[in-house]
């Protein structure tokens, strides 16, 4: 502050004769009767600049070594700690802790009211179990019910529960929590009631058989029921759902921070078989591709799934880590809405099918995926492939487009929908493969949310892309009112009749004609087969690789590094 | 105190409307909350039964004057979808980010300000352009490409020189302190760094103006030499703005660094924000909007009163000016 006065053109006398002093010092021979003209002003200040150099060397060198030293002992305190994991760990054999990373985060962990597959994936089988359950393969497993019979005309199921089961609270689990939780899911319409609106009734006998009792036979039901519907929660239990989990299953959630990461510790009440291989599983999610890679490479996460297929190469190369491809339900439906009048002509539906070149999708997005030809894939029943159907024929295409009316010089505008999480090539491939046939393709690249309000509830597109990953779920094509719009009386009937097949291999056979008779009609084309890419550190085991987007049983996880 | 009272209404006048804008604008984004919760494959009456459950489907008075009165309570609100409540929500995710903009903000004053000066000190037309280019560079490399160099130099595991860790925070966060300055400093140097180059483009700026001001020259003609006048006579005069822009930088900084939390996975605020948004969690973005417009409006507020505490002949001018008008 006491530089004011000289700002201010009122110099202190001090000021002036400390200045002087110290130029005498310096050079006595530039003195102010030579001050006068700006020359003489720079020559002097010409033989000072060493020294504002030099303070300002000074400070850069004293910022550079604060910084490493900074730098260093953050680094040695880091080093520090991980002599001290990596002890701990070689001592156990086994890590204490592997960390997971993920993509799609939960937003909460409330299952029964939030849609997202993502709580499916971390929660059930880990936290929550279900009646059944599913294999890598997607078949109906005992869970908590150990075996059930199916009475002849597929009106009665009765499961048969394990003994001593137990919630991670301490409550023990029977079929009165099991009648409770599928009623409490019939009354108060809680996610997915609508797929299981054919049970009549559910009851107890004794404390350890449960009676489902059909309207109508459904050969989906033990499926169905493998999901949310099937979960069974505890009674007496409160707790806030959407941020903390009481289930049955080996694992309990310890930490939830939402849409970053979720702390997993082994339930030390669990009553069966899964018990849990690592005590502490940390699943992170990250939805930068590249941050997903860079955590993976600087071991902050042990297991990444997915991994963006096209960045998986140097980690397939190195021996360090392992890289699968799994197979999953994951579709991506190019819907052509069907009540939009420049799609109702089903030559001009047929002609995009026969200009997508598929193979050349697969292959820019690192041809992990697998071609599809119709709505079901080879993890559901009643797959067949149907890619022949329509092989990728430019020349047909531009001659359907032609009678349709169409030509590139005078192209068909359609408008295609998509949310933004999707990326923006798959659009721009699409336009540049339909220009040819004489489509002039608009890409309308929209938040999620904004796609659900438009496409999905309003209906107001020309043609939408998104990806369908749930299972067993044809019922899209057997109803008129769901998005697409596709209304085919053979394809209700196929699929009704399917439904109430009480064989397995009966329910197959019909699936399959009316995928065929859906494929044929052109109401969408399915772009590809989306299989999730998962790589993991040389020594992690027991990571699924199959539909590990929607299913992710974590308790035979184990890392020994 | 004239200046502060009348500096305080204009803040409350500013929040209430941009309070009226943020609650219009979000009503008028496509998409709402029911239907993500619901998600693909449930059907309408469940949306519906959603929509009603929530109360989306007052009026949108209702909602607004609701909304404004737990404000003035001091409760932003419930989130929808996560549950928590929108000031806790806000406050965990100000800690990443705040530390993050101090750090970064001090890299920014380190490099940008004695860089700035010597700009303006040194003769050499040669190292002069040298600087001119420099602030130029470090102005317009983008900071996603700034921070992805910084990653592939020095995070752990995967950079030439593996020091930091380059991606989330510490899992424990401040309890672990070392570790949470660990993951802070590559995303500090990355915003730090651009920052400084803009910081130093104004200093060179503000103090050449100044050097061939009669403030300096009056200085030389009391007997400083032309370093010494400009570090401590221009420089000096210089503070006002510089704070001003320091200010302002500090402000902007919070939504600024989003990009750079995306690169580093930092669950930090203007990620949160995207995600919120992305989510059509209404209730949480128009409280988490407005704290931060009412933040941005504090710091604006605060660097006016400082810059006339800073510059006296502000203050007797500023004062005479109220009174006259």
């Amino acid at each position: 502050m006491v530089h004011n006065n000289g700002a201010h053109g009122t110099a202190g006398a001090t000021d002036d004769q400390t200045n002087t002093t110290s130029q005498d010092t310096t050079s006595p021979n530039s003195r102010p009767d030579t001050a006068s003209t700006d020359s003489s002003l720079e020559g002097r200040a010409k033989t000072r600049r060493t020294s504002g150099a030099r303070w300002i060397w000074a400070a850069v060198a004293v910022i550079v070594i604060a910084a490493v030293v900074l730098g260093l002992s953050i680094f040695s305190g880091r080093g520090g700690d991980q002599t001290t994991q990596g002890n701990a760990s070689q001592s156990a054999g086994a890590a204490d802790t592997v960390t997971v990373g993920l993509k799609l985060a939960p937003t909460n962990l409330d299952i029964r009211n939030t849609a997202g597959s993502a709580i499916d994936q971390i929660l059930i089988g880990n936290v929550y179990e279900g009646l059944v359950a599913r294999d890598e393969n997607n078949n109906v497993v005992p869970s908590l019910a150990k075996s059930w019979d199916v009475s002849a005309d597929g009106l009665t199921y009765t499961f048969h529960l394990n003994d001593g089961m137990t919630f991670s609270n301490g409550d023990t689990l029977d079929a009165h929590d099991v009648v409770w939780s599928i009623n409490q899911l019939i009354k108060n319409q809680y996610h997915d009631a609508e797929s299981v609106s054919m049970i009549s009734s559910v009851a107890a006998d004794g404390d350890d058989t449960v009676t489902i009792t059909l309207k109508t036979a459904n050969s989906n039901l033990l499926w169905v029921l493998t999901g949310r519907p099937g979960l069974v929660f505890d009674e007496d239990a409160t707790y806030d759902a959407k941020t903390q989990a009481v289930g049955s299953g080996p694992f309990t959630v310890a930490k939830f921070v939402a849409n970053d990461s979720i702390t997993l510790k082994a339930n030390p009440k669990y009553w069966g078989t899964h018990k849990a291989k690592t005590p502490t599983v940390v699943v992170r999610y990250i939805a930068d591709d590249n941050a997903a890679v860079n955590a993976l490479k600087s071991d902050d996460v042990q297991v990444l799934a997915p991994i963006s297929e096209n960045l998986a190469k140097p980690f397939a190369d190195d021996d360090h880590y392992v890289v699968k491809a799994g197979d999953d339900t994951d579709k991506y439906v190019l819907a052509f809405n069907g009540a939009c009048e420049k799609t109702a002509d089903k030559r001009v539906r047929q002609a995009i099918r026969y200009a997508i070149d598929h193979e050349q999708i697969i292959a820019s997005r690192g041809g992990a995926d697998k071609a599809l030809g119709g709505p079901i894939p080879s993890l559901d029943p009643g797959y067949e492939d149907l890619t022949s159907l329509y092989p990728h024929d430019v020349a047909k295409a531009k001659s359907l487009m032609a009678e349709a009316g169409y030509s590139e010089s005078k192209p068909l505008t359609l408008t295609l929908t998509y949310a933004n999480t999707y990326g923006t090539e798959l659009g721009d491939q699409l336009r540049s493969q339909l220009k040819p046939i004489g489509i002039d393709l608009k890409v309308n690249v929209v938040e999620f949310s904004t796609w659900l309000q438009d496409v999905y509830t309003n209906k107001q597109y020309d043609i939408s892309l998104v990806d369908h990953n749930e299972s067993h779920d044809f019922y899209q094509w057997a109803d008129p009112t769901y998005y697409y719009g596709y209304d085919n009386k053979d394809v209700q009937d196929l699929y009704a009749k399917a439904i109430a097949a009480t064989s397995d291999k009966e329910r197959d056979e019909l699936l399959a004609r009316a995928a065929r008779t859906v494929s044929e009609d052109a109401p969408a084309d399915w772009l590809f087969n989306y299989r999730v890419t998962t790589a993991w550190a040389k020594g992690v085991t027991g990571f699924p690789v199959n539909l590990n987007q929607t299913l992710l049983p974590l308790y035979d996880l184990a890392y020994r590094p | 105190m004239r200046f502060v009272i009348r500096r305080l209404l204009l803040f409350m006048a500013a929040l209430f409307g941009i309070s009226v804008c943020l609650f219009v604008a979000l009503r008028i984004l496509p998409g709402d909350v029911a239907s993500v919760m619901a998600g693909l494959n449930s059907p309408p009456e469940r949306v519906a039964a959603l929509r009603e459950q929530l109360g989306l489907n007052r009026p949108l008075v209702a909602q607004y004057c609701d909304w404004i009165a737990a404000l003035c309570r001091g409760d932003f609100g419930t989130s929808i979808l996560t549950g928590r409540s929108v000031g806790s929500l806000v406050a965990a995710r100000a800690s990443v980010t705040f530390p993050l903009i101090v750090m970064g903000l001090i890299v920014a004053m380190a490099v940008g300000i004695p860089l700035g000066c010597a700009a303006v000190l040194c003769r050499s037309r040669a190292l002069r352009s040298a600087f001119h280019i420099m602030s130029i560079i470090g102005g317009s490399v983008p900071a996603l490409w700034g921070g992805l160099l910084l990653i592939l130099l020095f995070s752990r595991g995967s950079g030439l020189i593996g020091v930091f860790p380059s991606q989330g925070f510490a899992p424990d966060g401040w309890a672990d302190s070392g570790r949470a300055l660990a993951s802070l400093v590559l995303p500090a140097l990355a915003v730090g760094l651009i920052v400084a180059a803009g910081l130093m483009r104004y200093t060179r700026a503000a103090l050449g103006d100044l050097a061939s001001s009669g403030y300096v020259a009056m200085a030389m003609a009391c007997g400083m030499t032309r370093t010494e006048a400009v570090l401590r006579v221009g420089l000096r005069l210089a503070v006002p703005q510089l704070v001003s822009v320091v200010g302002l930088t500090f402000a902007e900084m919070i939504t600024g660094v989003m990009v750079i939390e995306n690169l580093f996975a930092l669950p930090g605020i203007g990620n949160g924000l995207v995600i919120d948004v992305g989510n059509r969690d209404l209730i949480a973005v128009q409280s988490e909007l407005l704290m931060l417009a009412a933040f941005f409006l504090a710091v604006g507020f605060l660097v006016d009163v400082l810059h006339r505490l800073l510059d006296p002949r502000l203050q007797t001018s500023g004062d005479s000016a109220a009174q006259g008008g």
